[in-house]
């Protein structure tokens, strides 16, 4: 059974089309990347997958091993097992990093039936985690994403992912805003993930990031319809010839 | 004639100072209390007193009953009592060296007098009626290079309904003194009517906390006036949480240069509670700084106002002033009115004043949410973040906790009716 199905989505905004009948099916330690051009709805199905008010399906179906996720908030969707990583990491002055994460963290342990951690045994954990991300033990004393630098904030995103565990992780152009050191320890972070227990969907507007998240599949989204599917090898072709040509021949 | 405060809370005030001689300052200040502030006044149009004056009220009988003792948790090193508005000496501590208190006698009562009369706080009800009926003018004062490291503490308590209660407080800090004080208003009655005068002379400091929270029933109208000389310093935050309608008004006058002012405060309101934060800076002299950050957090059918003016006088140069005040709305019956206000007749001046008034913000939100943060929660993180700031900014590291319990016992309240699964 797929980990992740969306079924003929199809989602307006503002009484435009966005979404046109999105249907992907992802299995269990797959790692799909959704490729586009500007304006293609790419941060829209994020959105949409992700539960954000307003982003509500008009058609179609989402089913998270194979739950249905219509009826879901967002918070519901995420304690499920549903992550989603940012393009625009949020700021919250005056909301502490690690008080943010251990809320986050034991709202899904608690959820899916484990302990909640006590504040030490998270502390502990985070810094943990943290350091494997090079995440420095300051940051985590800061304000979430207050201050941080654009790495920073993209470290602080997959750290989060890390330690939630989540069944699906959906990375909203994760690359975006990073140096070529920021994006290897991104990557090697994501990479380090990557298992049979779950699955990845990698958004992205470049071929860049596929070099260090190589994806099992490579679907190409463009003005709310999937026109291509293919491997590792659609990404290259995307890199050589650009999305017109594809566009067209679609 | 309709029976009101205004022609019976005069009337009794007059009735009241009829026993004094005729050169006391009661008789002086009486006789300027011939008017309450009428909603058509600039200043009173946000906070009317409509439903203070169908009540009947009285100036406290000097002899009235003792309340039960409240169980404030005392934070300070030294407190101060004033119980009905009356300074108790047998309940309050020893100070510390280099701090005095008196009450002032009667030619000193006059000068003072005449200090607030000087000010803008001439025709404000507090100033007329609390001189007329204070059972006396009490001054605390720190002696010249005494830097006092203990936090005072000072309690306004009492109050019996259907009256109204005048404590009268003159804080004096001379030549180079520095100062921390708390002071914390939990009346019962129905009408409180604190009026201070703090002068803060040469190269001086005071660290000033104020919580109002009295009882739901009653109305504070508090009234400061603030006189800071050369390279004097002033740290004042303010915490309304309590009381049905609470307005605490400021004037404070820079007038030696190189002083530095930071006005801040947090108001809380929920069920029909009326908070007002009313300031007016006068910036009379060169190079000195004014700093007002202000808060509100509003629920049920509350209304919050901040009224802010800063006014820069025609020498003034290089006066630095800004001002910011925030609200957040968190029921769709909740108001929130803020006014700054800037006149400014010098040229070479940096001054700047915003104002918002909203909800909370949807980035955020869901950035939480997505987070598997219920709503709820969320809501209540960024509640306390949008105050945790401000508190961290203004108040001593050592009184941070304190100030933050006493923010999350009123958010508690509030959010209950707002808040399904309040944590």
């Amino acid at each position: 059974m797929s980990l992740l199905e969306i079924k003929n989505a199809c989602l307006k905004l503002d009484n435009k089309n966005i979404l046109n009948g999105v249907s992907l099916s992802i299995n269990s330690g797959e790692v799909h990347a959704i490729m586009g051009p500007n304006g293609s709805g790419k941060s829209t199905l994020s959105y949409m997958l992700s539960g954000r008010d307003g982003y509500e399906l008009e058609s179609g179906e989402i089913l998270l091993d194979g739950q249905s996720l219509s009826d879901m908030s967002a918070d519901e969707r995420a304690r499920s097992g549903l992550f989603l990583a940012f393009q625009y990491p949020v700021e919250l002055p005056g909301v502490g990093a690690m008080s943010f994460l251990r809320e986050a963290v034991n709202s899904r342990r608690k959820f899916i039936g484990q302990e909640e951690f006590d504040h030490l045994a998270f502390v502990k954990e985070a810094r943990k985690e943290a350091s494997k991300m090079f995440v420095k033990d300051e940051m985590l004393k800061r304000a979430v994403n207050v201050g941080f630098s654009g790495g920073e904030k993209k470290k602080f995103e997959i750290l989060q992912m890390a330690m939630l565990k989540p069944k699906v992780s959906i990375l909203d152009e994760t690359d975006s805003g990073l140096d070529v050191d920021a994006l290897k320890i991104v990557s090697d972070g994501v990479n380090a993930q990557r298992s049979d227990d779950n699955a990845i969907v990698v958004i992205t507007h470049y071929q860049r990031l596929l070099d260090y998240i190589v994806p099992d599949f490579v679907h190409i989204l463009s003005e709310g319809v999937i026109i291509k599917s293919g491997g590792p090898e659609l990404a290259l072709e995307v890199e050589k010839n650009g999305y017109a040509g594809m566009i067209n021949a679609a | 004639m309709l029976h009101n405060i205004k022609d019976n809370y005069i009337t009794s005030v007059n009735n009241y100072i009829k026993n004094f001689d005729d050169k006391s300052f009661r008789k002086l200040a009486g006789k300027d209390f011939k008017s309450w502030p009428d909603p058509l006044e600039e200043t009173w149009r946000l906070s009317r007193l409509g439903s203070l004056s169908r009540k009947k009220i009285e100036p406290i009988s000097l002899d009235a009953q003792e309340p039960i003792m409240s169980k404030l948790n005392v934070v300070g090193s030294n407190t101060i009592k004033f119980i009905n508005g009356a300074f108790r000496k047998d309940m309050s501590s020893n100070l510390p060296k280099g701090v005095s208190l008196i009450e002032l006698n009667e030619s000193e009562s006059v000068t003072f007098l005449s200090k607030i009369k000087n000010s803008n706080l001439k025709n404000h009800p507090s100033a007329n009626a609390s001189l007329s009926c204070t059972p006396s003018i009490v001054k605390l004062s720190v002696d010249k290079n005494a830097k006092i490291e203990e936090l005072l503490e000072i309690h306004f308590e009492g109050g019996v309904e259907s009256s109204s209660v005048h404590p009268v407080l003159f804080v004096e800090l001379n030549e180079n003194s520095s100062l921390s004080i708390i002071e914390r208003f939990n009346h019962t009655g129905s009408l409180i009517m604190p009026l201070q005068l703090i002068e803060i002379k040469d190269y001086a400091s005071l660290n000033s906390i104020k919580v109002f929270d009295d009882s739901h029933e009653s109305y504070n109208l508090a009234a400061h006036c603030i006189i800071m000389s050369h390279k004097s310093l002033l740290n004042s935050f303010s915490l309304i949480k309590g009381s049905q309608f609470t307005r605490s008004e400021t004037h404070a006058y820079l007038n030696g240069t190189n002083a530095k002012l930071n006005l801040n405060g947090v108001y809380i309101s929920g069920n029909k509670q009326h908070h007002d934060l009313t300031t007016a800076i006068y910036h009379n002299v060169e190079e000195c700084i004014s700093k007002q950050i202000v808060r509100g957090v509003l629920g049920g059918e509350s209304t919050g106002v901040f009224q802010g003016k800063v006014k820069v006088a025609p020498n003034a140069q290089k006066t630095d002033g800004q001002q910011m005040s925030k609200a957040i709305l968190i029921s769709d019956k909740a108001s929130a009115n803020a006014k700054p206000e800037l006149e400014i007749y010098a040229d070479d001046v940096v001054c700047a004043h915003g104002a918002t008034v909203g909800e909370l913000d949807d980035d955020q939100l869901f950035y939480l949410n997505s987070r598997g943060i219920s709503k709820d929660k969320a809501r209540l993180i960024l509640i306390k973040a949008f105050l945790l700031d401000i508190i961290s900014e203004s108040v001593e590291e050592t009184l941070h906790d304190f100030i933050f319990n006493e923010a999350q016992s009123a958010l508690s309240s509030i959010l209950k009716n707002e808040i399904e699964e309040f944590v």
